[in-house]
């Protein structure tokens, strides 16, 4: 082993150890977390990706049911006569149909914002090492998508933003980011404040508006829209309800905790804002 | 002893093999509610390069650990070259215990891909989660982290056997007895 630190193999790790600190601190000094290597390797996984989300759907679904067996049998008994009479219609989720579906959900959104121009696309991968359920999409560059771009759920509920777009992928930071921010108003109060993620609440996949004046009239089950402030956002977009009020640490504002209408931990089919 | 070009073949053959579990570690480590237990789910990137690194010697496995390093960097969305570099120096260390102090038995391995898992995921949870400042810190490691590095064991032994596999099947025959 020794001999080792004298040979030229030792020298080519150390010189790829200085060529990875190199384009680290490059990657670091211009705002991005992808190099060209990298880039090339998304293009290369995102197709596999892409077909082992489309598998992972049933999969996810059967380890979820495993893994949650009691609430299911409880639930499943509550809903089995249901399914009685629904079995009859029940087809095949495939993918055309979950795109079909989400279009027509597409349809009532783009009936209250005609201006916007949208993308569909699937999830395609999620990171054990993402803290607050962040995801990647399997849409990039190459379909319009740019940084900054909102993402939205078929409901037309908003879900985060591209952080990062790739040439045929990109990277969703989701509402429950405490690095999210977004110019918020509760629609029936006008309150203004500013929707971010909080560690307290990502966990549980809740949000917040924080800088709500104390004097706040907004109650439990108010909506929560964005304003389109800052230009990142289209105004107007929804975001969900508010579950509970409660005073900021430093006594001067009031902070909501929002319940988003959809879920960003579990979301698998999404729409991205292109152009609003 | 089989022939220059035929070792050439089986060598390529080989990597070839291991970049498609590479693929395939990269697909399960990302694929949506696979595997999961609330926030944690089982690491497969690091096994594998950890397995290659054992099998294949610290060189090679180092290489191979960045390049893996690399493909989670960008899963991760993590800063380029962070993992790729914490990656070639675990597999380096690896590769050198395997080979100096700990014989190369899938029980050993398992144990040192949980105490890897266990660091690198501890590391990320220092730097982008405690420093940060973020709420919650000790339930994260304690509910996601740990358990990880945990669900990780199964893994590791089944990409152990895989590569112990390859490795064993691609092996260049020069004759020595």
């Amino acid at each position: 082993m020794k001999d080792f630190f004298d040979t030229w193999k030792f020298k080519i790790l150390i010189a790829i150890a200085v060529f990875l600190v190199g384009i680290m601190a490059y990657a670091g000094a211009n705002g991005r977390l992808t190099a060209a290597p990298q880039e090339l390797l998304s293009v290369a996984v995102a197709p596999f990706q892409r077909a082992a989300a489309a598998v992972s759907s049933g999969v996810a679904s059967l380890w979820e049911n495993y893994a949650n067996i009691d609430a299911i049998l409880e639930e499943n008994q509550q809903l089995s006569e249901e399914n009685a009479s629904l079995r009859s219609q029940m087809v095949d989720y495939d993918k055309l149909k979950a795109e079909n579906e989400a279009y027509k959900a597409l349809a009532n959104i783009q009936e209250q914002h005609p201006e916007m121009s949208y993308t569909s696309s699937f999830v395609i991968g999620r990171d054990p090492l993402d803290s607050f359920w962040g995801f990647t999409l399997d849409r990039g560059t190459l379909d319009g998508v740019a940084v900054n771009d909102a993402v939205i759920s078929d409901e037309g509920y908003l879900l985060g933003v591209v952080r990062e777009a790739d040439l045929t992928s990109c990277k969703v930071m989701t509402v429950l980011h405490p690095s999210f921010n977004a110019a918020g108003v509760v629609s029936r109060t006008r309150d203004n404040g500013i929707i971010t993620g909080s560690a307290d609440y990502a966990a549980d996949g809740l949000c917040i508006l924080s800088n709500l004046a104390r004097s706040t009239l907004s109650r439990e089950g108010d909506q929560v829209i964005t304003t389109g402030l800052g230009g990142v956002f289209p105004p107007d977009v929804l975001v969900g309800v508010i579950k509970e009020l409660t005073p900021e640490a430093s006594g001067k504002s009031t902070l909501a905790v929002i319940q988003p209408g959809a879920d960003p931990r579990t979301v698998r089919h999404v729409f991205i804002i292109t152009n609003y | 002893m089989e022939s220059r070009r035929k070792r050439s073949r089986s060598q390529r053959l080989k990597w070839g093999c291991y970049i498609l579990l590479l693929v395939a570690c990269t697909v399960l480590q990302t694929m949506p509610g696979l595997f999961q237990f609330g926030a944690a789910k089982p690491l497969w990137l690091l096994p594998l390069c950890l397995a290659v690194s054992a099998a294949e010697g610290e060189f090679a496995g180092a290489v191979f650990g960045a390049v893996c390093g690399l493909m989670w960097d960008y899963t991760a969305g993590r800063t380029v070259g962070m993992l790729a570099l914490e990656l070639m120096i675990l597999c380096f260390g690896v590769s050198v215990v395997v080979q100096l102090y700990l014989k190369d038995t899938p029980s050993n391995f398992v144990l040192l891909a949980v105490v890897c898992a266990l660091l690198v995921l501890s590391a990320d949870w220092l730097f982008f989660y405690y420093m940060p400042g973020y709420a919650g810190a000790g339930e994260r490691f304690l509910w996601v982290v740990l358990p990880s590095a945990l669900m990780t064991a199964p893994g590791s032994w089944l990409l152990h056997c895989a590569v112990r596999r390859i490795s064993t099947e691609f092996k260049i025959d020069n004759g020595v007895v």
